[in-house]
């Protein structure tokens, strides 16, 4: 019996060969889209999981609350890692770490940057971390030693038997090596080359010593058995203990919510982060499957008169029901098995283009169990949606109407289905287009948003070496390039500010409200070089000393202290040291966030705290000469520069990679639609075959029979349109809410997608539409 | 006036190995207010000339003047204008179609020629008393017997006033008492002066007709007059 339903269901896909491929590279495509997702999918879900103590695993989290409104970050300051360990029970380990520092290595001839942190010794202790060489007791007990990951030692010195080699950094100090680690996988939170001692660090910056300054991460690891509501009671108001009058609350936050939250709402609550993508691109990898199986549905039942015999005959000659539900489902089951095997050559094929799109490097590895067992219920799902409406359906065919010749009148209502899913598929396509033009639509707005200077021309260099004490001489060599319109130092890049503090005061402050304020240390060429505006008071002096208790605050800051004229107003810490004098007020310029208002901004005159020379330059020139000269006098302190406007697009990471993939997967939602859509409009027009050639004798002109045609299709699109309009709407007026300053919802981005769905469709339809008006009539009249 | 006049007409098809010729030159006039029948066994072409003279069908040679103009050269879009305005056609398998009513099927060549609705219905309303089936003008053609689904095919060729009527084996599918009806109708339609030609393989029904053209293997044979 088995063999028989095999054999007739492999005659029927060869019988119906354009159905048959209609559906399996429907359905292949549906298959291979919902694997690559899953396994992007798969690997988020699966981030940290190198980590076998995870769940033991913290970083501190820092609350400030200003205005009523939190803020979290990971920020904390440098004695709370040491400190805790002795206090607090439940602590195994506890470690600092620096945000992540670039350093030139120098290793004989080779100068190569890496990426890496300063960490403590109990770092090496929490993480597990894999000592090729070298062991994590020892590694940090010399002060300028140094661990390698694998690759970069290799890459360094071309092998792993390293330990005890010097490496000059940044052109000043040598650091020994004392370990090599394996690398650790991509999907983990860490991605540093190398870790050094934070005892370095420490060393260098004596702010670390202060309860008062947030400014390095702390990692905790608990006691298996250690109770997380003492830990985190305890640790909640501890800085407050150290350090009198301070709102700093600290908690523990568990390693498995880093990857997918880590966001947090004004109240201080966890919010969704990533997840939410995670989440809404699962849905849209079932929806992609469902609407290929929608496809073999309608094609299968359309297709019933033409299997309506096969049943009378079979149910006649004494097949019962339940065998026939089985035949029909074998067929799908075995249509969905080719197009399985076909997805997994498209997905082979495709996966390098995905990887790049979404910057991963995940493997189909169609061996691992857990794929095998993913792709086989995939797989069997889709043989049985498809299959079970078409094979109960078909099998409840009456056997005497059937073979009597009389037309079955039971295909009105398999129409209406046919239809309803139509519009179905229809309805998802048009949402995912509606939402890829706004998502699209709102990356453009606000890049192009008026971010208070011009960023095109301004480069940025990291200061390494001597770069920053010998300013003044580089700033003059730079100077004579016609091409360099100015230079200056600052301690953030542009577009970002690190360091902020919410003690200042102000007369007519209220003093119970604290106002978080963003501080920049920058030299006096700092808003010419940059280009921002003065809207009151004057520019810094040329000379910073001058300025050494002045400062430019931007309007976001002058508002919040007076609606008249601040300059000349002081500012100071709560708990005293110097007072600023107000003497400039610059407009607004965006940092940290481009998709909210400026925040309040201070800016010092002092370069000492600078990080970065940030140049000017006149790109109209040929920018290429211009480069090379500005490398030949930087080149001897740090020949790596960057451009504003590129690390500008950079902050659209994730949103140009959502929209992306928006526009992958409605552009294939609407290739599936449509194929399905093609399958049932030639149905359709075999069906109506004779229907039309009857009017063309008539006088029917082409056009007229093209419009008959598509005409219905046309009807289920627009209501698909109606349908999907409003759910559009609603789902991207939330997704826009996320960000203060966004687009508004047009109509006409409604009627694009409406016109485009409908064009798409009209061409589908009528291309088997003017086939079928143009065949000559005498044709299928003649066939009686 | 001749309705037809055709001269050395020619219908070649083609396949890839042979080339069959299905009408051989072929020529004859039809005049005005004529009731002619082709006659000749299956495959001796009367079903292609037939296809030819109702404008569904090219030709490959000879000359074919409709009305006295030459329509050999003309066009799909011509020719479908000329089809619409002037021929009405009656099916073997009546042709009706299934998703329309009685009324709906008639009114289909008034709605291609561009008549107004109101107009229409009085037209459609006229025909339908004629043939005696407007008790039935809601009804699908499946609710109705073989005669009477001939007799809506018949309404519906004429509901546009065509010059000519082209008929194939229009009892072809009938019983005799249902046939005599339906050429009863069209002998009806002759004497109120619309030229008609028929295909048959029935000498009975050829006997209501003015002149017989008998072919064999796309040849003419014979083109009997009777008085």
């Amino acid at each position: 019996m088995f063999k028989n339903h095999v054999k007739i269901a492999f005659r029927n896909l060869f019988r119906n060969k354009s159905y048959a491929i209609i559906n399996i590279i429907g359905l292949a495509i549906g298959i291979a889209s919902t694997a690559l997702i899953f396994l992007w999918v798969e690997d988020e879900l699966t981030f940290n999981n190198y980590f076998s103590n995870k769940e033991q695993l913290f970083k501190i989290k820092d609350r400030q609350t200003y205005d009523g409104k939190t803020y979290v970050f990971d920020a904390t300051p440098g004695p709370l890692a040491k400190s805790i360990k002795t206090d607090i029970p439940g602590i195994k380990y506890a470690a600092r770490c620096t945000w992540g520092d670039q350093l030139l290595f120098s290793v004989k001839e080779k100068n190569i940057y890496s990426k890496g942190n300063y960490v403590d010794p109990d770092f090496l202790k929490m993480l597990h971390l894999d000592f090729l060489k070298g062991n994590a007791n020892t590694a940090f007990s010399q002060l300028n030693s140094i661990v390698l990951t694998e690759k970069n030692a290799t890459k360094f010195f071309g092998s792993i038997d390293v330990i005890g080699k010097s490496i000059k950094i940044n052109n000043s100090e040598s650091y020994i090596v004392s370990g090599v680690i394996k690398d650790l996988p991509e999907n983990t939170s860490f991605n540093f080359e190398w870790l050094a001692p934070f005892k370095i660090f420490e060393n260098k910056n004596s702010w670390l010593k202060e309860w008062g300054d947030n400014s390095i991460i702390t990692y905790v690891e608990t006691e298996p058995n250690a109770n997380l509501a003492d830990i985190n009671k305890k640790i909640e108001k501890y800085i407050t203990t150290k350090s009198e009058g301070s709102t700093v609350f600290l908690s523990l936050y568990s390693m498995n919510r880093w990857r997918l939250y880590d966001n947090f709402d004004e109240q201080g609550k966890e919010i969704d982060g990533s997840v939410k993508y995670v989440r809404l691109f699962s849905i849209i990898a079932w929806i992609i499957l469902f609407i290929a199986c929608i496809n073999f549905m309608n094609l299968a039942t359309a297709s019933s008169e033409k299997r309506a015999k096969e049943v009378g005959v079979k149910k006649a000659l004494g097949s019962d029901k339940k065998t026939l539900v089985v035949q029909f489902l074998s067929e799908s089951l075995i249509m969905a098995f080719v197009a399985a095997t076909l997805a997994i050559i498209i997905t082979y094929a495709v996966l390098s283009p995905f990887n790049n799109l979404i910057q991963k490097h995940l493997s189909v590895a169609i061996f691992s169990p857990l794929h095998i067992v993913a792709l086989l219920c995939i797989t069997l799902l889709c043989g049985i949606i498809s299959g079970s409406y078409p094979a109960f359906y078909l099998s409840s065919f009456n056997p005497v109407a059937i073979l009597k010749g009389s037309k079955s009148n039971t295909n009105s209502g398999a129409g209406l289905i046919r239809k309803g899913l139509v519009i179905v598929q229809f309805s998802v396509s048009v949402i995912l287009i509606i939402c890829t033009i706004i998502i699209y639509k709102q990356i453009q707005h606000v890049k192009n948003r008026d971010i208070g200077y011009t960023k095109e021309g301004l480069l940025y260099t990291t200061l390494k070496g001597k770069l920053g004490k010998d300013f003044g001489s580089v700033k003059n060599n730079l100077l004579k390039i016609p091409e360099v319109k100015n230079a200056c130092l600052n301690n953030s890049a542009l577009l970002q500010s690190n360091s902020s503090s919410g003690d200042f005061e102000w007369p007519g402050k209220d003093a119970s409200k604290s106002v978080l304020i963003g501080m920049e240390y920058v030299s006096p060429e700092y808003i010419s070089t940059a280009g921002f505006n003065l809207k009151a008071g004057r520019d810094f002096y040329p000379d910073a000393l001058a300025d050494s208790t002045n400062i430019i605050i931007n309007e976001a800051l002058a508002d919040l202290i007076s609606k008249r004229d601040v300059v000349g107003t002081q500012i100071y810490r709560h708990d005293g040291g110097t007072k600023y004098t107000i003497v400039g007020v610059v407009k607004d310029f965006l940092y940290n966030s481009m998709y909210s208002k400026a925040r309040p901004l201070m800016l010092f005159s002092d370069a000492s705290k600078a990080n970065y020379l940030t140049m000017r330059v006149n790109t109209n020139k040929n920018l290429k000469a211009t480069l090379s000269k500005i490398e030949t006098v930087i080149k001897t302190h740090n020949p790596d520069y960057y451009f504003i406007d590129e690390q500008f697009d950079k902050l659209f990471k994730t949103e140009a990679l959502i929209s992306t993939l928006a526009g992958v997967f409605a552009s294939l939602a609407i290739f599936i639609s449509c194929l399905g859509l093609f399958g049932l409009a030639s149905y359709i027009a075999e069906r109506r075959a004779k229907e039309i050639s009857i009017r063309k004798v008539l006088g029917a002109s082409v056009q007229l029979l093209t419009v008959l045609l598509t005409k219905d299709f046309l009807k289920l699109v627009i209501i698909a349109c109606l349908i999907a309009f409003p759910l559009a709407g609603w789902f991207m007026y939330n997704w826009l809410q996320d960000y203060e300053y966004h687009i508004k919802l047009n109509a006409w981005i409604f009627v694009f997608a409406a016109c485009l769905a409908i064009s798409i469709a009209i061409v589908t339809v009528s291309f088997k539409a003017i086939k079928t008006a143009i065949a000559n009539p005498i044709k299928s009249l003649r066939s009686e | 006036m001749s309705v037809i006049n055709i001269t050395d007409l020619e219908k070649i098809y083609r396949t890839e190995e042979v080339e069959t010729v299905a009408l051989n030159k072929i020529s004859f006039e039809i005049k005005e207010g004529e009731f002619v029948a082709i006659m000749g066994p299956s495959g001796c072409g009367k079903s292609t000339l037939l296809n030819i003279l109702g404008l569904l069908d090219d030709l490959d040679g000879g000359s074919f003047k409709f009305n006295d103009i030459e329509v050999s050269d003309f066009n799909e879009r011509k020719r479908a204008d000329m089809r619409k305005h002037n021929i009405g056609f009656v099916f073997q398998s009546f042709n009706l179609i299934d998703e329309l009513t009685v009324f709906e099927n008639v009114e289909l060549p008034l709605i291609y020629t561009g008549i107004a609705t109101a107009e229409r219905k009085k037209m459609v309303d006229k025909v339908l008393d004629k043939i005696q089936i407007a008790h039935r003008r809601n009804h699908y053609p499946q609710q109705l017997s073989g005669g009477q689904q001939q007799r809506v095919a018949v309404a519906r060729a004429v509901v546009n006033k065509p010059k000519l009527i082209l008929a194939d084996e229009p009892t072809g599918n009938l019983d005799s008492r249902n046939g005599n009806d339906v050429m009863q109708l069209l002998t009806d339609l002759n004497e109120q002066g619309t030229t008609i030609i028929m295909v048959t393989r029935s000498e009975h029904d050829s006997r209501y007709t003015h002149r017989v053209i008998n072919m064999l293997d796309g040849q003419i044979v014979t083109q009997n007059i009777k008085v």
